[in-house]
């Protein structure tokens, strides 16, 4: 065989397996796309129920477990921010835990959990549950149950904000804020005794003409509830006893059921109904 | 003719190994011990047992195509003998062929032997044979040869050590890649999606060759799936061989 041939024969080997290399390059890209286009199935949950609990993950990252709870927690956002999961939600708690075991100063994940899982998984419990997690871990954060107060508060559920917004104003650090909560949601629970008690201490404390504004107005709406309760629960006994409603509020105090007619804190009276026997302050709390 | 007394040579080699025969052994005892880890569940027993039946023969059969595979072209050239085979009429592609299947050949000897052990403690439990166990094996027998070629691959230019590493990188790489369709749906269009989406294409996906979640839970599979893994599977390898081919014809043994 002469030289050239053995050269022809070399270029043309090396050209074949070129053309290979491109053939086969570009039929894997083809059959990953028709592989991608085929549907599987999955088991509902099956990508995360096999995490194990953050005690023993912590072992399995070496030294590294701040670096997993990071990977976790943004492949957490993304799972959770995926809504074609419909049983995402079933494994939160479990998720979240984890990350808390290995990192349990890292605050992002308790509020984002508790976000996601009082918004989108509509489970007040979780979120509370999440955010006690938080505060267990980290005792002088007081955002954890400031945030639970503000879900139990927009839930309804006042006494449950009671109690968080009270833990966060012992907290050093929170927010004047946090005690005006805690007055509103004590309001809402009709403890009008201790709300009135804590707007004047928010009073007699604040360090500006806003905040002093504001506890004033408080004062007003919390004083109003009190007289009206005094007033309906009179006209009450009224109607009771006379068989008829009272036609002017001095009459509970002519037929003795009364001593005194109160006024509000800007000295009004009250403003009576005759014909439904309703009692309504004399001015709108708000915009006093 | 040549590939296939190369190939049966490997073979012949690759059994007198001894680490094939340790790898070999602890894939019999975790075989073995997923009977004792299903006594310890509450429920199905079963699912247990072929969930790590089926891990094992992935996870170890992964490592002897890596320890083997890595050694096969390097031990040659090491000890000099490739100098003797290649002054003999051997194409250097035949030789790299005949170490694919001879490997392969290995693998798959090695596979059917794990797969019997495993299929044995399947029907003790179940009393059945399950057809669609055999698939999955097939499957992570695909997924073997695809990383044999990659073994002998880095193995024609490098180390054991560093071709070890770099082939374990690649098994690792092509059982995450998916996760690149999560930033596929994240990003918004333009050149970084392109950027993944080209990435994505390019990478080994080796979750397709992974029926074992589906065939343990009885779940249907589209037959297509089948056919387009398979052959995904087999054009890979075969992308990987002609690269292998390329460098191994750059190589300059003299």
């Amino acid at each position: 065989m002469t030289k050239t041939a053995a050269l022809r024969r070399k270029g043309s080997a090396t050209l074949l397996l070129v053309v290979l290399l491109f053939l086969s390059g570009a039929g894997i890209v083809a059959l990953k796309s028709a592989v991608d286009r085929i549907p599987r199935k999955k088991i509902p949950g099956a990508s995360i129920i096999f995490i194990p609990s953050g005690k023993y993950l912590k072992y399995a990252t070496f030294g590294y477990s701040s670096l997993a709870a990071d990977l976790i927690y943004l492949w957490a956002i993304q799972y959770y921010t995926t809504y074609t999961i419909v049983d995402r939600f079933q494994n939160l708690e479990h998720i979240f835990s984890i990350i808390a075991e290995l990192d349990p100063r890292y605050a992002d994940p308790y509020e984002i959990g508790a976000l996601i899982a009082v918004n989108e998984a509509k489970d007040l419990k979780l979120a509370l549950k999440i955010l006690d997690l938080g505060l267990e871990k980290n005792p002088d954060q007081w955002i954890f149950p400031f945030e639970a107060g503000h879900y139990a508060q927009r839930a309804g559920d006042y006494e449950t904000a009671r109690r968080y917004y009270e833990k966060t104003s012992k907290i050093p650090g929170a927010p004047e804020i946090a005690k005006r909560l805690y007055a509103a949601a004590v309001f809402k629970g009709m403890d009008l005794k201790e709300s009135w008690d804590t707007w004047m201490e928010v009073y007699k404390t604040a360090k500006d003409e806003r905040t002093r504004k504001i506890a004033g107005k408080h004062l007003y709406q919390v004083k109003s509830a009190a007289d009206t309760k005094l007033l309906e629960e009179a006209v009450g006994r009224f109607k009771e006893k006379y068989n008829r409603l009272p036609g002017g509020l001095d009459e509970l105090v002519s037929h003795g059921l009364l001593s005194s007619l109160p006024r509000d804190l800007d000295g009004k009276d009250y403003v009576y109904d005759p014909r439904t026997g309703k009692i309504q302050a004399p001015s709108v709390w708000w915009k006093r | 003719m040549k590939i296939k007394t190369i190939a049966l040579n490997t073979f012949k080699e690759a059994i007198r190994d001894r680490i094939l025969y340790l790898l070999f052994f602890f894939a019999a005892i975790a075989l073995a011990f997923s009977r004792l880890l299903a006594v310890l569940t509450v429920g199905d027993r079963v699912k247990i047992i072929k969930d790590v039946g089926l891990a094992s023969i992935s996870i170890f059969g992964v490592l002897m195509a890596i320890l083997i595979g890595t050694g096969l072209v390097y031990k040659e050239i090491d000890k000099k003998t490739i100098y003797t085979l290649l002054s003999k009429p051997i194409q250097r592609w035949q030789f790299l062929l005949g170490k694919f299947f001879g490997l392969v050949l290995t693998l798959f000897i090695m596979t059917l032997a794990m797969g019997v052990i495993f299929l044995a403690i399947v029907l003790l439990h179940t009393g059945k044979l399950e057809g669609r166990l055999l698939l999955a094996i097939l499957f992570i027998f695909l997924e073997l040869a695809l990383i044999t070629a990659v073994a002998i691959l880095f193995s024609c230019f490098s180390t054991p050590i560093l071709s070890s590493i770099f082939a374990l990188s690649f098994y690792l790489i092509g059982h995450l890649s998916w996760g690149l369709e999560t930033f596929i749906l994240k990003t918004r269009s333009g050149a970084a999606r392109f950027g993944i989406r080209a990435l994505s294409a390019i990478l080994p996906d080796l979750e397709n060759f992974n029926f074992k979640t589906e065939i343990v839970q009885g779940l249907a599979i589209d037959p297509r799936f089948y056919l387009f893994s398979a052959l995904y599977g087999m054009v890979y390898t075969l992308l990987i061989l002609s690269l292998a081919i390329m460098v191994f014809n750059k190589r300059d043994f003299i």
